[in-house]
């Protein structure tokens, strides 16, 4: 430890020791604070790490503090993989190896396939997009949310705008619905609420928290208006009275977070990428300071520059790498979709402003997807565990809160809810450097919410940083930034679903009563550059068993259908990857077993 | 464009009787369209016996009681389109189908009959909160998969729900080699009928947990185990209860919603309760000519009544085209009483009635000792005693036409009155 | 020694909870039936209890991947197991007509295993 790092550690010991955890261990290296030791709670793990960050001087945290609480294992129980999921033969070498297929890896592999380069991206799952990718809210962020002079915010304004133009190229549908930030008689804490007489604090809500909102968009290039109380009401009809009024933010935006990343995935295949699926990274080969390649299950791959873009594993796959400046902790948002038949209750995703504001999420909303189910939430919950994705009974009555807003919304058109991870550091920012101690090491960390909003520009970022450390990069003439969609069925014409079923009969089958799936699409799915292989994944791509009875007549009808393709047995379809197949085997199988 | 005299949406046995009522009172062209492989709906995965009792006066599986109404069918000219999803239906009657032979299908019919069936309640509408892993069914999915497609879900099961159909799986389950680790029920009563109680769960000595439900569902890429507790009255977990199940399969047996996103693209006028169409004695719907029947209307357990219901439909279709149909004066309203949940139809007609009108009507709860009391106007105009009434058992009202014509007013109020409560009136 | 046996009768929706009491097979008496018929069931469910069994029979070439199969009459409840397990290597090939004999006289009970359904040439695999 150097002079300025003792004296980090001292400071940052004092204040540890003051909250009561005098046996946690400190060290600091370059400004790098390490902690060590046992606790009774992982949220006082939590503490802990927010202290560290807190204090001067600090640029990471590392907090391998325990605790005893741990309610569940965080290990992976490993399985037999089966050929069929291995979609690729693994690369002896390659220019650059992309670590994890969320939006992250697969917009900087579609990014860097521009140039003349070999690219391989590795991902653990069966599909890309499994990890928070999938899991969240789909908002293309305006930036609005963010605490001005972050690298969230400067990149979320930047991807924001970057959208309208990847989505055309890759045929996503994308919508800019924008954004109701709502002002209501709840927005100050009650304890303001209470001292204050009622028109200053009618004043503060009408007038001047609109104005700072406005002068906080203004100053990060965020377009945004102010909406009068009548105009809201005649913006959303059927807001609850506690409204006063609203900002408008109309760059908000709405996209499958999961469809742009297979089609980026795809796009990149299409321009020789290779993606590898059911790969995981085991190692980082590191030689002289140097990236020399990476260890995975299925072999390994020399490598000059290594890209960690792992999400919530990305502090572990650092690690590996030796080049670990930062901590991830787990912090769980549940979201619940309703059915597509509230489409048309509201307009506008909308926000309640609530101050303080929480300084680690942007609190949950009400949203809208591109297929009109509206969906709420998500919360924010401190996890221990990096699998625990679980929604409990409590969090969902959190998310029905949110839904304070549209007083007479008839939940019961509830049809699903699922979780994800937010990869947060506790610096509360992205981490997006190359490594100083690892040459050709690049950590994309730290991407929590706006993650997906910022994409586009993290990728773009990521490309000049690996320019700066020394790749070579060649622009490719034959780039082709376009990549053809699956057709959509439901979303055709009369005369344009009369001419698809003439080309090809299978999209005369519907096969999903809710979101009238063709098998033709399905099938289509199966065999895209980058296949299908699950339940999951033909999920992904066509919205089989998004609908009301969420698989309930689709799910036999898309097992067999990928039995047939994939020409493996029924019993060995998998939900998402092995380890979570449908059936135990053939009926009679047990009887046999037993006799 | 193809035209038509009554085209019927779903070929179970709810659209196989009422194509055949329908055909039999004269209608020329009649098509059935059915999005299966095959005719026969639901009851060609039931593969238990129970079926027919009424009708056929004898005990038959599900596939047996259809194979009846299907040999008959092809009999007769009724055309009909497998492998066929209708998509639309507008108020105008005009259908729009889709298949790979003909592709895409606009139909054109004097009268329509819909028969689609009921849909299962999933696990988001029960709210049952944990992970998301492989390994949850619900029951009439996890049917499908043992006795139609041939594989099997899993090998050590925990059943929410004592509905018959949960009673039923968890006997299939077991016969076929898995242990079914209990059937959990959040009431205080069986969900389903007695002999299903005894022939599917006490045989196999499954234990049935009354008052109990799932709190919690673990696993990570297939269920691991589920956390049950007992419920207080008011049905909520009671804390320290709960308990670790282990287990790789849970099957869900949570209810039935009938299926009606056609109905309602076609305007069709829905009861909130039954979460199916408003229907009148001769089962026509709000829209003219677009007549309901089975499990689409509400949730029936027995398929006679089905059968019975829709040839009631099959025969008001042909009437209508007609032009033969009751003339629709006066509505009179018929409304669920004293521990009544809904009353089927809900509508009826006429000044002067000449045959009975079969009521449905299904209790809020069990009650000994009841009678089941029609008031029209403040009067009784009918009265029938009824040992027992027990939610999961139908009870069904025969009203004969002198006592229909006695009806004043525009509304019915059917009661189920309790033996205190006539003690006090 | 005397026994006692308690059942809930199926026969009507009263559900009545009946007790038997036996000494050596021999039925004493029967408590809590609400009629003639509940003490006929438990005597019957007694003596010999029976019961339809259902189940399915994997097909070669159907157009469906099982075929639904029952008992004729009901086989004695004890049986039923032993009647799955037996009945667990048998396949059969389509077609196959309602009604058609797929097993008979299993274990020695006199009672054969019928088919519930026809069931025509197919390849269920490429059934979509
Ligand atoms: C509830 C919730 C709501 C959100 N809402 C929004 C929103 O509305 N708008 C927005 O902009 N952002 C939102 N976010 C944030 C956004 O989802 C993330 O920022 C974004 O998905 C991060 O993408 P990623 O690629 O970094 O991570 P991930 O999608 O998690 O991808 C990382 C991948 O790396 C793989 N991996 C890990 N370790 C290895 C290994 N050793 N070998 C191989 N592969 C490995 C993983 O399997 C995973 O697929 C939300 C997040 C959550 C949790
Ligand atoms: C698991 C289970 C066990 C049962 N056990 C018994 C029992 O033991 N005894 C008994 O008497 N009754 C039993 N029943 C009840 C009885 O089977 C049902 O009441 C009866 O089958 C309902 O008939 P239906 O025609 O209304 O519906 P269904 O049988 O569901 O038929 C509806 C048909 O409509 C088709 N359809 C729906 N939408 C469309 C569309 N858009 N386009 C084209 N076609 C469409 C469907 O494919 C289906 O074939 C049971 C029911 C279930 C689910």
């Amino acid at each position: 430890m150097g002079g300025r790092d003792q004296k980090i550690a001292k400071k940052l010991e004092k204040k540890i020791v003051k909250k009561g955890f005098p046996d946690v261990k400190i060290s600091a290296e370059e400004g790098i604070v390490r902690l060590n030791g046992r606790v009774n709670l992982w949220s006082e793990v939590i503490t802990i790490g927010y202290l560290a960050a807190k204090t001067k001087g600090v640029k990471g945290v590392i907090n391998d503090v325990t605790a005893g609480e741990i309610e569940r294992k965080g290990e992976e129980k490993k399985v037999t993989k089966r050929d069929v999921y291995d979609n690729v033969s693994l690369p002896k070498r390659a220019d650059v190896v992309i670590v994890g297929g969320g939006v992250i890896g697969c917009f900087i592999a579609r990014e860097i396939s521009r140039y003349k380069l070999d690219v391989v991206l590795l991902e653990k799952e069966s599909d890309v997009a499994c990890g928070a990718t999938k899991a969240n809210s789909g908002m293309v962020h305006s930036g609005i949310g963010e605490s001005s002079g972050t690298l969230k915010q400067k990149l979320n304004v930047k991807g924001n705008k970057m959208y309208d133009k990847v989505c055309e190229e890759l045929n996503v549908p994308f919508e800019r619905d924008g954004l109701l930030i709502v002002i209501t008689t709840e927005t100050l804490p009650p304890k303001v609420r209470k001292v204050l007489p009622p028109f200053i604090s009618n004043f503060i809500c009408e007038k001047i928290i609109p104005y700072v909102v406005f002068r906080k968009g203004k100053k990060a290039g965020i377009p945004l208006r102010p909406v009068k109380r009548e105009e809201l009401l005649e913006m959303e009809p059927n807001i609850t009275d506690k409204a006063i009024v609203g900002v408008y933010s109309p760059t908000y935006g709405v996209v499958y977070p999961y469809e742009i990343t297979i089609a980026l995935a795809e796009n990149a295949i299409q321009n020789g990428v290779k993606i590898a699926l059911n790969t995981e990274v085991e190692d980082i080969l590191v030689e002289d300071g140097k990236v020399k390649g990476v260890l995975t299950d299925r072999g390994t791959i020399e490598s000059e520059y290594v890209i960690n873009a792992a999400g919530i594993f990305a502090d572990e796959v650092a690690e590996m790498a030796g080049a670990r400046e930062f901590s991830i902790h787990p912090r769980k948002g549940s979201i619940i979709i309703f059915d597509k038949e509230m489409k048309g209750y509201i307009n506008h995703s909308l926000s309640e402003l609530i101050l303080p504001q929480d300084p680690h999420t942007k609190g949950g909303g009400i949203f809208t997807t591109i297929s009109g189910n509206p969906n709420w939430g998500p919360d924010a919950i401190e996890v221990s565990d990096k699998y625990d994705k679980s929604v409990t009974a409590e969090e969902i009555d959190t998310i029905f809160e949110c839904g304070s807003l549209l007083p007479d919304f008839q939940k019961s058109s509830l049809i699903t809810y699922f979780a994800g991870l937010r990869a947060a550091t506790y610096e509360e920012d992205f981490f997006i450097k190359a490594s100083e101690n690892v040459l050709g090491f690049v950590n994309v960390a730290g991407i929590q919410s706006p993650g997906l909003a910022a994409s586009p520009a993290i990728a773009e970022m990521v490309r000049g940083i690996l320019r700066e450390i020394g790749l070579k990069m060649g622009e490719k003439e034959e780039f082709n930034p376009i990549r053809r969609a699956i057709p959509k069925f439901s979303k055709l014409g009369i005369e344009e679903k009369k001419k698809l079923i003439k080309e090809n009969p299978l999209y005369g089958n519907v096969i999903c009563r809710c979101e009238h799936v063709t098998e033709g699409e399905v099938v289509d799915a199966i065999h895209r550059p980058l296949p299908a292989t699950t339940v999951d994944a033909v999920k992904r791509r066509v919205r089989t068993g998004m609908g009301r009875c969420q698989g309930g007549f689709c799910g036999p009808k898309v097992a067999r259908i990928l039995a047939r393709e994939l020409n493996i047995p029924l019993e060995e379809v998998t939900k998402d990857g092995p380890g979570s197949n449908l059936f135990v085997g053939k009926t009679k199988s047990l009887l046999a077993e037993e006799a | 464009m193809i035209e038509v005299d009554v085209a019927i949406i779903g070929g179970g046995p709810a659209g196989l009787a009422s194509a055949m009522k329908a055909c039999e009172e004269g209608v020329k062209d009649i098509l059935i369209i059915e999005r299966g492989m095959e005719l026969g709906g639901i009851l060609l995965q039931c593969i238990h016996d129970g079926f027919g009792t009424f009708i056929f006066e004898e005990t038959l599986t599900g596939p047996e009681y259809a194979q009846r109404y299907i040999d008959e069918v092809k009999k007769t000219g009724i055309n009909v389109k497998l492998n066929t999803m209708v998509l639309e239906i507008d108020s105008a009657k005009r259908i729009i189908a889709v298949n790979q032979e003909d592709g895409l299908l606009e139909i054109e019919a004097k009268a329509i009959i819909l028969s689609m069936g009921c849909r299962e309640r999933t696990r988001a509408q029960i709210l049952i909160p944990g992970d998301r892993p492989s390994g949850i069914y619900t029951a009439g999915v996890a049917q499908r998969y043992i006795n139609i497609e041939g594989v099997i879900p899993g090998k050590k099961v925990v059943i929410l729900g004592s509905g018959d159909i949960g009673m039923i799986m968890a006997r299939r389950f077991t016969l076929e080699g898995a242990k079914v680790e209990g059937v959990y029920e959040v009431m205080s009563n069986p969900g389903g009928l007695t002999r299903n109680v005894v022939q599917c769960v006490e045989d196999y000595e499954i234990p049935l947990h009354l008052s109990h439900t799932i709190t919690n569902i673990r696993g990570r890429r297939r269920v691991e185990g589920v956390t049950v507790a007992k419920v207080d009255s008011e049905m909520r977990p009671i804390k320290d209860t709960e308990r670790f199940v282990p287990c790789d399969t849970v099957i869900l047996s949570v209810g039935l919603i009938p299926e009606n996103e056609l109905s309602k693209s076609a305007d069709v006028g829905m009861d909130p309760i039954t979460n199916g169409p408003i229907v009148d004695e001769q089962m026509q719907t709000s829209v003219p000519g677009i007549f309901a029947c089975g499990n689409v209307v509400h949730v029936h357990d027995l398929v006679d009544d089905v059968s019975k219901v829709a040839e009631v439909a099959g025969r008001g279709a042909a009437e209508y085209i007609d032009g033969k149909l009751k003339k629709r004066r006066s509505p009179i309203k018929v409304k669920a009483g004293r521990n009544v949940k809904y009353v089927v139809p809900q509508i009826i007609h006429g000044e002067k009635f000449d045959e009975d009108i079969r009521f449905y009507l299904r209790v809020k709860e069990i009650e000994k000792s009841v009678k089941t009391v029609v008031l029209a106007d403040g009067e009784r105009i009918f009265e029938k005693k009824i040992k027992i009434v027990k939610p999961p058992e139908m009870v069904k009202l025969d009203i004969s036409p002198d006592i229909l014509n006695r009806i004043t007013g525009d509304e019915l109020i059917i009661d189920v009155e309790g033996e205190e409560d006539e003690e006090k009136s | 020694m005397k026994r006692s046996h308690n059942f809930t009768c199926i026969v009507c929706p009263m559900s009545c909870q009946i007790e038997l009491i036996e000494e050596d097979d021999k039925i004493l008496e029967v408590r809590g039936n609400g009629c003639k018929r509940g003490e006929e069931y438990v005597t019957e469910e007694f003596t010999n209890p029976v019961r339809m069994l259902t189940t399915t029979i994997p097909v070669q070439e159907g157009r469906i991947a099982m075929l639904p199969v029952r008992s004729e009459r009901p086989v004695p409840k004890n049986l039923l197991r032993r009647c799955m397990k037996e009945l667990s290597k048998v396949r059969v090939k389509a077609p196959v007509r309602c009604g058609d004999i797929i097993y008979e006289n299993i274990l020695d009970t006199g009672v054969s295993i019928i088919s519930s359904r026809d069931l025509s040439i197919g390849n269920y695999s490429e059934f979509r």
